[in-house]
């Protein structure tokens, strides 16, 4: 069979339903045996977008996404697509095209190291330089990028391997990878620490959204009568409705649930790798607090956050062996508890503010209150990201998918756009900044070429909001490059692509454009000119504490 | 005194690239590197050693991560081996021992040219 028929049978036999990719020179083989195959094509406008569709695919389908970019530049921009899944552990297969093997290291057209250029953003990756060796490399592909912790795999495949005759039987083999290590020894050591604690506290990262473990971290957190604080990959795993779920900490977290994470007494962190956008400044985190963590991978255990007990596994799995460890255990009724509450209703402002031009915040209650209970949201990266990391409610099984390690703008849209394909019958809302919709605006092609109809929130600012905030804040207003003067209408510039759009200026007018998006049959931009001067505030200020807070408006106080 | 990790890993290209990638991301500075075939088909050891041993313990679990490292570990003192190829002008000198006899003995004749590394088993 030919190497190039023979990568298109086993992403079939892998069941997958979608590629998103853009050809080039090289991948001619593979794209005359796409034409044939059983799974749909998305293509693409740039390739680091076809990389964020794969992940917003992945994220939402929890099956590897698919990607596919030619060589040279296809592969080079690819690289911040991996990149990006590769911090936030989404699982991708990103295969490249590649000049022939005896093209290889001469300088040859569209010729890059794309295989020494992936290797650390990749979980693993392969350049295929015998026929031989390509079914392993795809079937191991696979596997390593849903193994363990999830994260992407790159699979280079030079053109005249593409072209070579592999024997069919070679497809049937079995080709096993290294199975990730369990630890639960210090299980016990959790359990009695757990059930002595006087201030327990829940942290609850990405690990768990992939394990799928939020209605077991629920069941823990009632059993201990602990608070569920999450980082920003973790937010949407449990409702924000439920009483003991504080939101999200860390930099413009909630207050209550950074009073929460600085003072408990344990902290049972859940697939979360102590960013520093959590913890702050690391000597001051957790000083008095014992730790337990839980993850999946072992070298996540003491990485940024040393001393503490760490129960190497699956979330699901550790967090239900603990269950098991502590439901017939007598946990003592706490003054804990009582403050948790007060937390929770001292950390609920009134946000649903009347003012012109638009606040944000606005923007967003509106959202939370408009979209329905299954809708997915995606973020770019920069205010508007972090406008709704602190203010959209998660509830019912709304989702919310975020670049929070890499923090790639223009990530957002693309990603909503694979979300949709992963899950057509939700509502998909990309809220985007102007900064960023402008790196990858001509995906509204894709979206109307391939009748994806998602929906673009545009907060309209006309800055580089986020840059513009730490210019004001530290930087006396020396507003240098931050501007975004002479942007395009983009009411108009989603028009020339062939989707709808609407500009809102009036709060009273955001119900009825939300309602139109989420009924459009074209991808639809809502641009709402909001307030150029509002910040996200809170924030803690990088590198320093949580009582240096700059609190805005924000009047949490609680003593 | 320096901590030694042994690596069992696959011998296939790229494998150097991505061990090494490691140390780069932990800015760690490898002191010597000893590579070679062993008495596994296919496989290769690496034996890397590093002066500071809480970096050699922290980069201990990235390594095992690894796809192509089948096994990492820390060497016991005792199973240390440095060897060293002096030249002194007239053609060149092998010497094999404990590192610190290695190292004295370098520090002792300081010659003009010389290369050193440890190997452990």
């Amino acid at each position: 069979m030919k190497g190039a028929k023979v990568v298109v049978e086993l992403l079939e036999r892998e069941g997958v339903e979608v590629v998103f990719g853009i050809p080039g020179g090289v991948l001619l083989p593979l794209y005359d045996e796409i034409f044939d195959a059983d799974f749909r094509h998305i293509l693409g406008r740039h390739e680091q977008c076809v990389g964020h569709m794969a992940d917003g695919y992945a994220r939402v389908s929890k099956k590897p996404g698919v990607c596919i970019a030619t060589s040279g530049p296809g592969a080079t921009n690819l690289v911040t697509g991996v990149a990006t899944a590769f911090m936030d552990s989404s699982p991708l297969v990103a295969l490249t095209g590649q000049v022939a093997t005896m093209m290889l290291g001469g300088d040859a057209f569209q010729e890059a190291d794309s295989f020494g250029i992936m290797m650390p953003i990749t979980k693993h990756n392969f350049r295929v330089m015998d026929p031989k060796q390509l079914p392993m490399a795809m079937k191991r592909a696979f596997k390593i990028a849903t193994t363990g912790r999830y994260g992407p795999v790159h699979v280079d495949l030079p053109t005249d391997v593409l072209n070579a005759e592999i024997p069919e039987k070679e497809l049937d083999k079995d080709f096993p990878i290294h199975a990730p290590r369990r630890n639960l020894n210090q299980l016990l050591d959790a359990v009695k620490l757990l059930e002595n604690a006087e201030r327990p506290a829940i942290l609850i990262g990405g690990g768990a959204h992939w394990s799928s473990s939020g209605s077991e971290i629920l069941k823990l957190a009632e059993i201990l009568m602990a608070p569920m604080v999450t980082t920003l990959m973790g937010k949407g795993v449990v409702p924000d409705t439920h009483p003991l779920v504080l939101g999200v900490v860390g930099m413009h977290g909630k207050q209550s649930a950074n009073y929460v994470l600085h003072n408990c007494d344990v902290l049972l962190a859940i697939g979360s790798r102590f960013s520093d956008r959590v913890t702050g400044k690391l000597d001051d985190f957790a000083r008095k607090t014992k730790i337990i963590h839980i993850d999946i991978d072992a070298s996540e255990i003491g990485k940024n956050v040393k001393g503490g007990i760490g129960l190497i596994g699956d979330a699901w799995t550790v967090v239900n062996a603990l269950i098991a460890g502590l439901h017939q255990r007598s946990i003592k009724e706490s003054e804990w508890k009582r403050r948790i509450t007060e937390l929770k209703q001292a950390c609920t402002c009134d946000f649903d503010f009347k003012d012109r031009p638009i606040k944000p915040q606005k923007v967003i209650w509106e959202l939370s209150r408009n979209l329905p209970d299954d809708a997915i949201v995606t973020t770019e990266v920069g205010q508007n990201q972090m406008w709704m990391s602190h203010f959209f409610e998660m509830s019912g099984t709304r989702q919310f998918i975020t670049s929070g390690g890499l923090g790639t703008m223009g990530f957002g849209f693309p990603a909503a756009i694979g979300a949709k394909v992963a899950k057509p019958s939700s509502a998909v809302v990309d809220v985007a900044g102007d900064g960023s919709l402008q790196m990858v605006s001509h995906e509204f092609a894709t979206t109307v070429q391939h009748d994806i109809p998602v929906i673009v929130c545009l907060m309209n600012n006309g800055w580089l909001g986020m840059v513009k905030q730490w210019q004001k804040l530290f930087y006396e207003k020396r507003y240098m490059a931050t501007t975004l003067e002479r942007s395009p209408d983009f009411v108009k510039l989603a028009e020339a692509y062939g989707a709808d759009a609407v500009r809102v200026e009036r709060p009273s007018e955001l119900p009825e454009a939300i309602e139109r998006a989420t009924k459009s049959e074209v991808a639809f931009l809502i641009d709402v000119v909001i307030d150029p001067e509002e910040d996200i505030l809170p924030m803690i200020p990088p590198g320093k504490k949580m009582t240096d807070v700059i609190r805005g408006k924000c009047g949490f106080n609680f003593k | 005194m320096a901590t030694v990790i042994s690596l069992l890993v696959d011998d296939i290209p790229g494998v150097m690239q991505r061990v090494m990638g490691e140390f780069t991301r932990k800015r760690i500075n490898v002191e010597t590197i000893v590579v070679g075939k062993c008495e596994k088909p296919d496989k290769a050891r690496i034996v890397l050693s590093i002066s500071v041993r809480v970096q050699a313990e922290a980069v201990l679990e990235h390594l095992r991560m690894l796809e192509e490292v089948n096994n990492a570990e820390l060497v016991e003192e005792e199973n240390h081996e440095a060897y060293a190829l002096i030249g002194n002008g007239e053609g060149n000198m092998r010497m094999t021992g404990s590192i610190d006899e290695i190292k004295k003995i370098i520090d002792k004749t300081q010659p003009a040219k010389y290369i050193w590394a440890v190997n452990a088993l």
